[in-house]
């Protein structure tokens, strides 16, 4: 058990660390995203055209997104019906256990076919409608491995709630209890 | 509908999910996924991700993180103390006096921030504390605030109005620019309801001495000023065409950064706590906005819209019964749901129902708004309730109660809108374009 037990802070660091990480990571696509929008501001008055600008705005849309699920969710951001988890009151833990199982289940097949849709991509040499011409499973990762890692994290808080009936979604601020 | 039985395990399952407290995102894109396995042999999964990618990589989505940074720094300013001192001079001629710093409180924030809970904080923080200590009873300094905060989803920018606009493919400035004249109308009922009481219930209104001379009201607003500076350039840039909706966000968003620096507040952590706040709610909204995508084109295959669609068009039913109809039926979704949620997850079936009707999308945006803001305040899930509870430590019923003249005035609201509906299209139909 004490192994176990050494093991186990390890990889909860490194997890919680990945989670940071890939926040950090959302919020500077948000700073590109920014940056994007306000250079072609710029442009566009000096009288300049930067061809597909928006297109790589809404990229960093997408990677900001989808970097961020599970940083969110270990933040309680992500919305859900609360009304009849309190309604449990002590036994709240089974329903907990049954939203992290469907949760897991449903991110293992929201990351397995982004995953497949990033290789299709790639294989057929997929290149973007709009004027930027990007090979499109370029931006495409991003998503793949925001929903993995949003899976890892669904996982990891099942696992927790399994073993200590305990898990870190919960809301924090305004909306915490 | 040939696969009633079908339908009716979808729903179900959708109900299930969602009333479990399986996250919103995750529980529409699981519901999404069983529709698309039921009623057609595409492959579900390929199709879904396809949908998600489209909707979650688009430009217009891009103002959605913008705006929420925009109001996140100005949240995390002085901006609410600047704000009472600023306005409460002005408003101590008027009758009913103080009370209405809550609702022109609420209605300037309300047009730098899209969200109506930072509204109600930011108000709340200072004028909760300062109209009490001047003697207003406590269910108008709570009712009105908890009723006002909620023009924050409907005066531009409002994370409501984007969703919905993401969701439909409309214009954000044209649904931005709609909210405008009647976010201002709802706040002069809201208004003309605290003179009303003033003159009611006249012993209720405590004397607080004359007004201050105009200099000092000018002196006291100067912090004021810039921010609505601020509203007025973004605002304006979008309807005079200078700028598209995320380019007015982007320009916010720098506004409220220099803003904020000349105030003196702007430093590492508050700008990080910032751009980390705007990247958990924006991720927060993706997610519902991608399991919602997912959702809606599952429900296409499902004949559901169109059914009803068409069951509605025999009914013969006028475009007033129906959205009646539709306000009710929002009212105890609203219940249950959050705003944003309730949008998303119905616009897949009510998309149709309205456009076969021949209602006007921009004006039922503006419509769903003030019906989804009235969900903000009836219990047990009214999102401001919770807030409120948070800030004065009051019981969610008597919070409720306080609020009840409120929600009377958003229902009065919803029938001024049917009957002038140029209210909401007028200015939308007379943006300029570049």
């Amino acid at each position: 058990m004490k192994i176990d037990n050494r093991s186990g802070r390890l990889v909860r660091r490194w997890l919680d660390r990945l989670y940071l990480l890939c926040g950090a990571f959302a919020a500077c696509c948000l700073v590109a995203i920014l940056t994007i929008v306000t250079m072609q501001m710029i442009a566009r008055w000096t009288g300049e055209i930067l061809p597909g600008t928006s297109d790589y705005a809404g990229y960093f849309m997408a990677s900001s997104t989808f970097f961020a699920f599970a940083y969110a969710l270990n933040n309680g951001s992500h919305i859900r019906v609360n009304m009849l988890l309190n309604a449990l009151g002590s036994n709240r833990r089974w329903g907990e256990l049954w939203c992290f199982a469907i949760g897991s289940v449903l991110s293992i097949l929201w990351a397995y076919y982004t995953i497949k849709t990033v290789y299709w991509s790639y294989r057929l040499g997929d290149i973007s409608q709009g004027l930027d011409a990007t090979p499109i499973w370029i931006p495409q990762v991003a998503m793949a491995a925001g929903s993995v890692v949003f899976a890892i994290s669904l996982i990891d808080n099942l696992v927790r709630v399994v073993l200590f009936g305990t898990h870190s979604a919960q809301p924090r601020g305004i909306d915490g209890e | 509908m040939e696969h009633i039985y079908l339908v009716m395990i979808f729903l179900f399952v959708l109900f299930l999910l969602l009333g479990t407290g399986v996250w919103v995102g995750l529980a529409l894109f699981g519901v999404a996924f069983l529709g698309l396995e039921l009623f057609t042999t595409r492959p579900a999964g390929d199709a879904m991700i396809t949908t998600i990618w489209t909707t979650s990589s688009s430009w217009t989505l891009t103002a959605l993180p913008l705006f929420i940074w925009m109001g996140e720094i100005l949240f995390r300013t002085r901006l609410s103390e600047d704000m009472f001192k600023g306005i409460s001079p002005w408003m101590s001629p008027l009758p009913g006096g103080l009370v209405h710093t809550n609702i022109v409180g609420c209605t300037v924030f309300a047009a730098v921030s899209g969200s109506s809970a930072a509204t109600l904080t930011t108000v709340g923080k200072m004028s909760i504390p300062e109209l009490r200590s001047r003697g207003y009873p406590e269910y108008m300094i709570v009712g009105t605030l908890t009723g006002a905060a909620t023009l924050g989803l409907m005066i531009p920018p409002s994370l409501t109005l984007i969703v919905y606009g993401v969701t439909i493919n409309e214009s954000i400035t044209k649904l931005f620019i709609a909210g405008i004249l009647p976010g201002l109308v709802l706040a002069a009922m809201f208004m003309a309801y605290v003179a009303l009481w003033s003159f009611v219930r006249r012993s209720e209104v405590p004397d607080i001495g004359k007004g201050t001379p105009i200099l000092d009201k000018i002196r006291n607003s100067r912090f004021l000023i810039p921010v609505l500076l601020l509203i007025a350039v973004v605002i304006g840039s979008m309807y005079l065409g200078y700028a598209t909706a995320t380019e007015a966000a982007a320009f916010g968003v720098i506004g409220s950064l220099v803003l904020a620096a000349g105030q003196g507040s702007l430093n590492r952590r508050t700008f990080i706590d910032s751009l980390l706040g705007a990247t958990r709610t924006s991720a927060m909204i993706a997610l519902i906005l991608g399991g919602a995508a997912a959702l809606s084109l599952s429900m296409g295959f499902t004949g559901l819209p169109k059914a009803l669609a068409e069951w509605i068009d025999q009914l013969g039913l006028s475009p007033f019964s129906l959205l009646l109809a539709l306000m009710i039926f929002y009212i105890i979704l609203g219940c249950f749901l959050d705003g944003i949620s309730s949008v998303v997850l119905t616009m897949a079936i009510v998309e149709t129902m309205i456009r076969q009707a021949g209602i006007d999308v921009i004006w039922f945006g503006i419509f769903i708004v003030v019906v989804v803001e009235m969900a903000q305040i009836t219990p047990p899930i009214g999102f401001n309730l919770f807030v409120m509870q948070g800030m004065t430590g009051h019981e969610m019923g008597y919070i409720a109660k306080t609020a009840i003249p409120m929600f009377a005035i958003m229902v009065l609201m919803v029938f001024i809108l049917i009957f002038f509906p140029e209210l909401a299209t007028y200015l939308p139909e007379n943006i300029r374009s570049r």
